[in-house]
């Protein structure tokens, strides 16, 4: 090993000046013709080829992504899509049993959370996103979670009902959304509270409440992945709704995975949401529902929106009495 | 009698007769109430008055329109969309034309259809919305009104489900539904789709004679 | 029982759109469905090929391993059919499938699809056999008539074969051999001549006066 620079040389004379065989393929040389034309009809010689049929792809002899398609769909997504969606239920479920929903004793006085607005936004974004679920997870899981119950028959038309049930739903999320967006967006904008919060994965490690403000680090976290994702499934959504507006097939497909991959996520996510604004974090809902939540509540989940408001409420009073 | 043919035929028939007659009844229990007469000396014409009346109501009272931003939204969209796919979906008028015997009329195009659909359903989700969430709405509101809306809501979601029209039991269902809600509206607050004619007039009379501006 | 198969011999396609018309005829297929293309490859340029292409009745169908209803079923005879009663038109078997085989009445705006329409080997689908519903839904039943697909039978140059697989091949085989000993007879150099793929050069030099 004593002449290794001899091979470094020698490596780096072989990249900069390659054998001359390999500069350009011989002329002639003859090429399997079965060989040759099964390139051509695999598409991979990028060879025009014409039909006199019009369609979707249809001078396309080979499909080269159908198989793809098929290995992630059957291997992959339905596989993973499962695990993930069981593995949240289940460890939200253990979560529960072992920890138990948050509480906080009651002071009977109300402050006002939430507008009627933003109530009526966040209800008609959650009321869709539940429809486009049920549906959605009946045309991705059905036949292997319904139809071996239901029957092909019954099964077909759940399936079709949730079809047609989801390509019109779907715009009405697009609309839901931004609006939920435009509402919220102000409020959940990253602080670096945020960041001590979730160190201290709000306050479930032990040691108290961290301090949080209007949106704790974890709802900012929904928040922000409720606005990808449904950015996501919404341009993808739009394609598989307007198939006219992308040519061939491959668009479709690739819209069909993102669409399926983030709505899974969105799915998952929002189980962790709706376990927490019921049972894991109590009052919570009430906000939702009336606007208003408890004083004491405020005061455990959110100190520093609930010192906030009783600064404006002291500096109201004080230019109150000012007034007078 | 299969499920299919019991919604298609009796079932059709009496829903029909229950949503004409019960109106019918409904309308002259309500004027055989009869008018107590105005005693007071006209200022105006009670006659223009409730013409105004009948129209001006359709626009917020000056001042509060931002207020009830949604609330007319929601309104809004809800009711043109409803009647626009009531009289000009397509599987709506080839119904007419073979069941009730009416002329058939030129049906919407499809994309209208679909568009139409989600803007009667926004609208009618964000009334419905408001209906619960508001809490002086919530509190006017009877069972009788959640039932309106929920039926309402099952009859719009149900016929945007059957859209495909390729599977029978998903149109039947519908139908059914639609039968439902006929059989309930005479005796239900959906019967302001008649009533609230009435009441314009009646207030709309009594403002203008007194020289209320309408 | 014999196992159904097509094979198209490029050797012998001339692109004549027969087979495309016979079926469309015979199928009385919805407008604006072709359940069979006939597809040119390097059209105008030497080595021109055509190939007539339907569903090909795969032995281990992508179409079915993706349909979320799952309503395709093999026959006995190895034919891939699909039950348009339970078909919600998603177009997913249109995604897997290797040769674009499947086909929708209409591809309009929001996912209108209706219901998938492909080649059915002239086998008709679950409906009782030659029945009116069968034939106003998938075309006709030739093979329990005991007939092959039109397709096939129509094509002039017999291009197209359809019919048991074992009897195909072994036509295909006497084909190939036939025109291997053809080639023989005239020397290597002809079949250089013929298959030689155009020298790179050509083929970049073509495509840019293209476009
Ligand atoms: C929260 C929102 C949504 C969820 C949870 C969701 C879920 C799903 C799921 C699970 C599928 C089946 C995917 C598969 O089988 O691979 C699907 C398909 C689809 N989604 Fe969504 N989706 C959502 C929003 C949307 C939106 C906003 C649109 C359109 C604007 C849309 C349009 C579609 C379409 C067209 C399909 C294909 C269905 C078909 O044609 O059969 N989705 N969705
Ligand atoms: S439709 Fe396509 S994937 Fe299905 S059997 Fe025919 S060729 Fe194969
Ligand atoms: S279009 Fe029909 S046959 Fe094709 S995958 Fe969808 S439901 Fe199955």
């Amino acid at each position: 090993m004593r002449h290794w620079w001899v091979w470094v040389w020698l490596c780096l004379g072989a990249t900069l000046f390659p054998p001359v065989h390999a500069a350009g393929p011989s002329t002639d040389k003859v090429l399997n013709p079965g060989a040759e034309l099964w390139n051509e009809v695999r598409g991979r010689q990028a060879a025009p080829a014409t039909t006199q049929v019009q369609g979707r792809d249809s001078q396309v002899l080979v499909n080269e992504w159908g198989e793809h398609f098929r290995d992630y769909r059957r291997q992959r997504f339905v596989r993973y899509s499962g695990y993930l969606l069981a593995g949240v239920v289940s460890l939200l479920l253990l979560y529960h049993l072992l920890h138990g929903g948050l509480e906080v004793t009651e002071s009977g006085r109300k402050v006002l959370r939430f507008e009627l607005t933003e109530r009526i936004v966040h209800w008609l974004l959650a009321g869709v996103f539940l429809l486009l679920t049920v549906t959605g997870v009946v045309l991705a899981f059905g036949r292997f979670v319904v139809l071996p119950w239901s029957g092909p028959e019954v099964f077909a038309v759940i399936a079709s009902a949730s079809k047609e049930g989801h390509n019109l739903f779907g715009p009405l999320f697009i609309v839901a959304l931004l609006w939920f967006f435009v509402l919220f967006v102000g409020r959940n904008l990253p602080r670096l509270v945020d960041i001590y919060w979730l160190i201290r994965a709000g306050g479930m490690l032990g040691g108290g409440h961290p301090a949080a403000g209007f949106f704790n680090g974890g709802e900012k976290i929904w928040f922000w992945i409720l606005t990808i994702g449904g950015l996501a499934v919404s341009t993808s959504g739009v394609v598989l709704d307007f198939p006219a507006l992308v040519e061939g097939r491959n668009p479709l497909v690739l819209a069909l995975v993102v669409h399926g991959i983030a709505a899974v996520v969105l799915i998952a996510a929002s189980f962790g949401h709706m376990y927490l604004g019921t049972l894991g974090v109590k009052g919570s809902l009430e906000g939702m529902k009336s606007g208003l939540v408890d004083e004491a509540w405020a005061h455990a989940h959110h100190v520093l929106w609930y010192e906030e408001l009783n600064r404006k409420a002291q500096a109201e009073s004080s230019a109150r009495e000012q007034g007078q | 009698m299969t499920v299919t043919e019991f919604v298609d035929g009796p079932l059709w028939y009496f829903a029909l007769a229950v949503f004409f007659l019960g109106i019918a009844w409904r309308l002259v229990v309500i004027l055989a109430n009869g008018w107590r007469g105005d005693l007071s000396r006209p200022r105006r014409s009670g006659l223009t008055g409730s013409v105004r009346a009948l129209f001006s109501r359709f626009a917020p009272a000056p001042g509060i329109g931002r207020r009830i931003g949604l609330h007319l939204t929601g309104g809004y969209l809800f009711h043109l969309g409803l009647f626009a796919l009531l009289l000009f979906a397509a599987p709506h008028v080839a119904f007419y034309a073979e069941r009730l015997s009416l002329p058939a009329w030129q049906p919407m195009p499809h994309w209208a259809f679909v568009l139409v659909s989600e803007l009667a359903f926004i609208g009618l989700m964000l009334l419905w919305l408001n209906r619960v969430l508001n809490p002086v709405t919530r509190l006017i509101s009877s069972t009788g009104d959640h039932l309106s809306s929920i039926l309402t809501f099952l009859v719009m979601l149900s016929g945007c489900l059957a859209l495909e029209q390729a599977h029978e039991p998903l149109r039947v269902l519908h139908f059914f539904l639609v039968e439902v809600l006929m059989i309930y509206f005479p005796f239900s607050s959906l019967m302001h789709a008649f009533t609230f004619v009435l009441s314009r007039e009646a207030l709309g009379y009594r403002y203008g004679r007194r020289g209320v501006p309408v | 029982m014999a196992r159904m198969k097509f094979y198209c011999d490029a050797e012998r396609c001339i692109e004549c759109n027969g087979c495309v018309t016979a079926c469309k005829n015979e199928n009385e297929v919805p407008w604006g469905v072709n359940r069979r293309r006939v597809v040119t490859i390097k059209d105008g340029e030497r080595g021109e090929r055509s190939l007539s292409v339907a569903c090909m009745h795969c032995s281990d169908a992508p179409c079915a391993a993706v349909c979320p209803v799952d309503c395709f079923y093999t026959t006995k005879e190895g034919v891939v059919l699909h039950d348009k009663d339970i078909c919600i038109g998603c177009g997913y078997c249109f995604y897997a499938c290797p040769f674009g085989a499947p086909q929708f009445p209409e591809d309009g705006a929001f996912a209108s699809r209706g219901k998938m329409d492909k080649c059915t080997f002239c086998a008709g689908g679950p409906e009782e056999t030659g029945s009116a519903d069968e034939f106003r839904k998938y075309g006709r039943n030739r093979l329990a008539e005991g007939k092959l697909p039109l397709c096939a039978e129509m094509c002039a140059t017999k291009a197209l074969l359809a019919g048991d697989a074992n009897v195909i091949a072994d036509i295909y085989r006497q084909r190939v051999v036939n025109r291997a000993a053809s080639s023989l007879a005239h020397g290597v150099e002809l079949q250089r001549q013929k298959f030689r793929a155009t020298p790179e050069r050509e083929r970049t030099r073509t495509r840019g006066s293209e476009g």
